[in-house]
């Protein structure tokens, strides 16, 4: 779909053993360090408003556990464990 | 004067309530040409301007990832409205603003509408307008879209704009960080001493570094494409090497930049006070513990009411229909005109007219959970489950409505956002065993399988749900596979629905329905009646004129010797009767001898009755056999009879691609019962039971009603929601074929183990 030459950064795969947003427990909060996963997931995030640095929470999970309820930039959005797997952050206290 | 106004804005941000506050009712809603997303465009007037209005899909961003994103763009791009507004959900600036930032670099004279003034009252944020306008170089106008207050400020905004085009107010560039901005001006120079002039010139600049693709093709086509691309891709390069992430990803980090620098300026929060509402909300309905049953009850709600109360006027529509039939009979003699306009028109278009209060129920309920929020929560509470299907959350509600008609349930695929998940959902949809099915299982499993026909009927219902599961998991990993978008959703807060927003949603969708299901029924149900009804002479081998003559005849002759007998015995009986007391006729023994009478007389009329009336289903049966429909039926018998179909069944199916309710009274004619079903299906039944169908064959017959292609109606519906004849003829040939090699499975199978026969 996308025939252009993918750019050969390799910054955006998070680090192994980094804390991800899916380590999060309910009313935790943490800060976005990186985002990994495929350049267009990664754009689409930022987009919406998953930037670095920015602050997030985890608010819920769903009743089958799977996917979570986040707070970003004060309004909520909802991710699956396996996508929120590839988001590195940093827990805030 | 007229001018051409574009609405754009995120999804949620109430869009639509604007753009159905300024142009009322005189909207009309079609699809973008070649995808399925709706195209809603009005107009209104404004001292003396006229203002056409489009409003454009809700989207996050102009990327280009999604069909609403590509759509929004090339309409900006290339029809160039003349202004667009900006619907912002005033509440939620941040995210918002984003693809604001992208609207300022379109360089189209912009007016920004800060929408649910209210909520973000109640959340504690005070918006300082003017510095907000003058950030963005373009004026804000806030507005209360559930109420229309501000309303009347946004047009007189708009006139203002829209006459001051020419004083060229020229919208300010987001600045980004100095890096940026100089990789920025390096590719701007060549652009602007290109052909491209014409265009928005840091548009193109910045979408080349973002490496967006329609741009570089854009670029690539004109005189001194290549040295922008040149001097692009070295941008790019440098960009990376300086901020260690991708040109998109950088300037996409570089508007948010813009906007919280924005926010701090004009936006005082107080959020000390706040309340969020929707997250109370959702405390219940999307608790841990109460969420599955609460949504178990809403979709419990949504079936009842849908055919229940839907029920009631289906049944005036009957009787309408029913009504004018008969009085075009009376007028028309029998003629063909008559008989194609009752029961080929009348009788195919009447029996999808009968679901329209169903389907306008249904689009209610569904306007309702969209227009509150909720689906949004469905999708959340049903993803882990639809996952593993490999769909949305969201795709759920249409399944579940399958059960009961898969026509709407097909037009509800419109809440999937992705056109891969609509398609999947489309397609695997027609395997829920809609309420049509229900009588056929009824009458082959009360015929053969007397004793479990609860639990034959239930395994079809369960065969339904197992072939779309598995065939949903089959195309998402064959033909639709790697079209999945990640699961990104949002879950926006509460609203409460406006009656004015949901008649519209209503309307607009059933509307659509009437329109495309009323020309495709149409034709389908001329298409049958024709071969129904030709050849129109057919020679019969027996004589039913004279059988009936004969049959007549012989029973007013037996009812005539019955008649003496009686007198007979009346005349013999009375002239030994002796009795001061009463009058012959008034004694017991000519009460007894009347009684036998009459009694007698019952049954004989009864049995010409019934005997006439087998004969003259005979003789449907007979002609039925000789019309087109008789002979298409022994066509394809040599192709089911590997199933064990006679060409009973082979006409049974092929009338029940019209609707399958109509398998039933096919029956009904074949075997000679008469086509009220209700009253004769122990006709049918003892019919079927001496057609040397086996119990085997029958429940293959059962697969197989169950797994092929619905009705015409849902072809219809999947011709329109999949926009193409390519999926739709894909649907029928697939369910054709799955609908074949399981019946012949059972046939097969069960034949080799000898089981039911």
């Amino acid at each position: 779909m996308f025939n252009f030459k993918r750019p050969r950064h390799k910054l955006s795969k998070a680090i192994e053993g980094d804390l991800r947003l899916s380590d999060l427990k309910p009313g935790e909060r943490g800060r976005i360090r990186e985002i990994g996963g495929s350049d267009q997931f990664r754009q689409r995030l930022i987009e919406m408003g998953l930037t670095r640095d920015a602050e997030i929470s985890v608010d819920k999970y769903a009743p089958l556990r799977d996917p979570l309820e986040l707070i970003i930039r004060g309004y909520h959005l909802s991710l699956r464990g396996i996508d929120a797997q590839k988001i590195s952050v940093e827990r805030i206290n | 004067m007229s001018f051409n106004i574009a609405i754009a804005g995120n999804p949620n941000c109430g869009k639509t309530t604007i753009f159905n506050g300024l142009t009322g009712a005189r909207q009309h809603v079609g699809n973008w040409p070649g995808v399925t997303v709706e195209r809603k465009s009005g107009h209104f007037t404004y001292s003396d301007h006229r203002f056409e209005v489009i409003d454009l899909p809700g989207t996050y961003s102009l990327s280009a990832f999604s069909a609403e994103e590509t759509i929004s763009r090339q309409y900006l791009l290339d029809e160039g409205p003349d202004i667009v507004v900006n619907i912002i959900d005033a509440s939620n600036l941040e995210r918002n603003l984003f693809l604001t930032t992208q609207l300022i670099e379109l360089g189209r004279p912009l007016v920004i509408v800060l929408n649910m003034m209210d909520m973000a009252v109640e959340k504690g944020l005070k918006i300082d307008m003017e510095t907000l306008a003058t950030l963005l170089g373009a004026p804000v106008v806030p507005v209360i879209g559930r109420t229309g207050e501000g309303l009347e400020v946004l047009r007189e905004k708009i006139l203002r704009v829209a006459t001051s085009i020419s004083l060229k107010s020229r919208p300010i560039d987001i600045l980004y960080p100095r890096d940026l901005e100089a990789e920025i001006q390096k590719v701007n120079a060549l652009v602007e001493q290109s052909s491209l002039t014409g265009r928005q010139v840091r548009w193109t600049s910045v979408k080349l570094l973002e490496s967006d693709v329609e741009t570089r093709n854009e670029v690539r086509a004109v005189d001194g494409g290549k040295e922008i691309l040149d001097q692009a891709n070295e941008s790019i390069s440098r960009i990376e090497r300086l901020f260690k992430d991708t040109g998109r990803a950088v300037i996409s980090h570089a508007r948010y930049g813009f906007i919280q620098g924005a926010i701090r300026e004009c936006v005082v929060e107080n959020l000390s006070d706040a309340l969020d509402h929707s997250r109370q909300i959702d405390r219940v309905l999307t608790n841990r513990w109460l969420g599955l049953p609460i949504f178990g009850l809403f979709m419990w709600l949504m079936f009842k009411i849908t055919y229940d109360v839907g029920s009631i006027p289906m049944d005036w529509i009957n009787s309408a229909l029913l009504g004018l039939m008969n009085v075009i009979s009376n007028v028309l003699p029998d003629s063909m005109i008559a008989s194609l306009l009752v029961d080929g028109i009348m009788g195919g278009v009447g029996a999808i007219a009968v679901f329209l209060p169903n389907i306008f129920i249904l689009f209610f309920i569904i306007a309702m959970l969209e227009d509150t929020g909720y689906m949004a929560r469905v999708a959340f509470i049903m993803d882990r489950i639809m996952h593993n299907i490999g769909l949305h959350g969201k795709a759920f509600i249409p399944m579940i409505m399958g059960f009961g008609c898969n026509v709407p349930a097909i037009m509800g695929t419109r809440i999937l956002e992705s056109r891969r998940d609509r398609i999947l959902t489309v397609l695997i949809n027609p395997f829920m065993s809609c309420s049509a099915r229900l009588p056929v299982y009824v009458l082959v499993a009360g015929a053969f399988f007397p004793e479990n026909a609860a639990t034959v009927i239930f395994s079809m219902y369960v065969l339904g749900v197992v072939a779309a599961i598995a065939s949903g998991k089959l195309f998402s990993k064959t033909i639709l596979r790697g079209m999945s978008k990640p699961f990104v959703l949002e879950l926006p807060p509460y609203q409460r629905p406006t009656l004015r927003s949901l008649s519209l949603h209503t309307w607009e969708r059933g509307y659509i329905f009437i329109q495309k299901m009323g020309t495709v029924i149409l034709v389908g149900s001329i298409i049958i009646w024709v071969l129904g009804y030709f050849p129109k002479d057919v020679t019969l081998e027996r004589d039913y004129a004279t059988e009936q003559i004969n049959i007549s005849a012989q029973f007013g002759q037996e009812l005539q010797e019955l008649t003496l007998k009686f007198e007979k015995s009346i005349a013999k009986d009375s002239s030994v009767y002796r009795s001061e007391m009463q009058s012959y006729t008034a004694s017991s023994g000519y009460r007894m001898l009347h009684n036998q009478y009459q009694e007698l007389k019952t049954n004989l009329l009864a049995s010409e009755q019934t005997q006439l009336y087998i004969l003259k289903q005979q003789e449907i049966r007979d002609i039925t056999e000789q019309k087109w429909i008789g002979k298409v039926g022994k066509i394809f018998e040599p192709i089911v009879r590997p199933l064990g179909f006679s060409w009973r069944e082979s006409v049974a199916l092929i009338t029940g691609f019209v609707a399958k309710e109509i398998v039933v009274s096919t029956y009904g004619v074949l075997f000679g019962v008469g086509e009220n079903v209700d009253e004769a299906n122990h006709g049918v039944i003892s019919g079927l039971r001496s057609s040397g169908m086996t119990p085997r064959v029958a429940l293959s017959f059962l697969v197989f009603t169950l797994l092929y292609t619905p009705c015409l109606a849902t072809v219809a519906a999947i011709k329109r929601e999949t926009g193409t004849w390519a999926y739709t003829l894909f649907s029928i040939a697939y369910s054709l074929g799955l609908a074949y090699t399981l019946a012949f499975c059972v046939t097969f199978f069960g034949g080799m183990f000898n089981w039911l026969s």
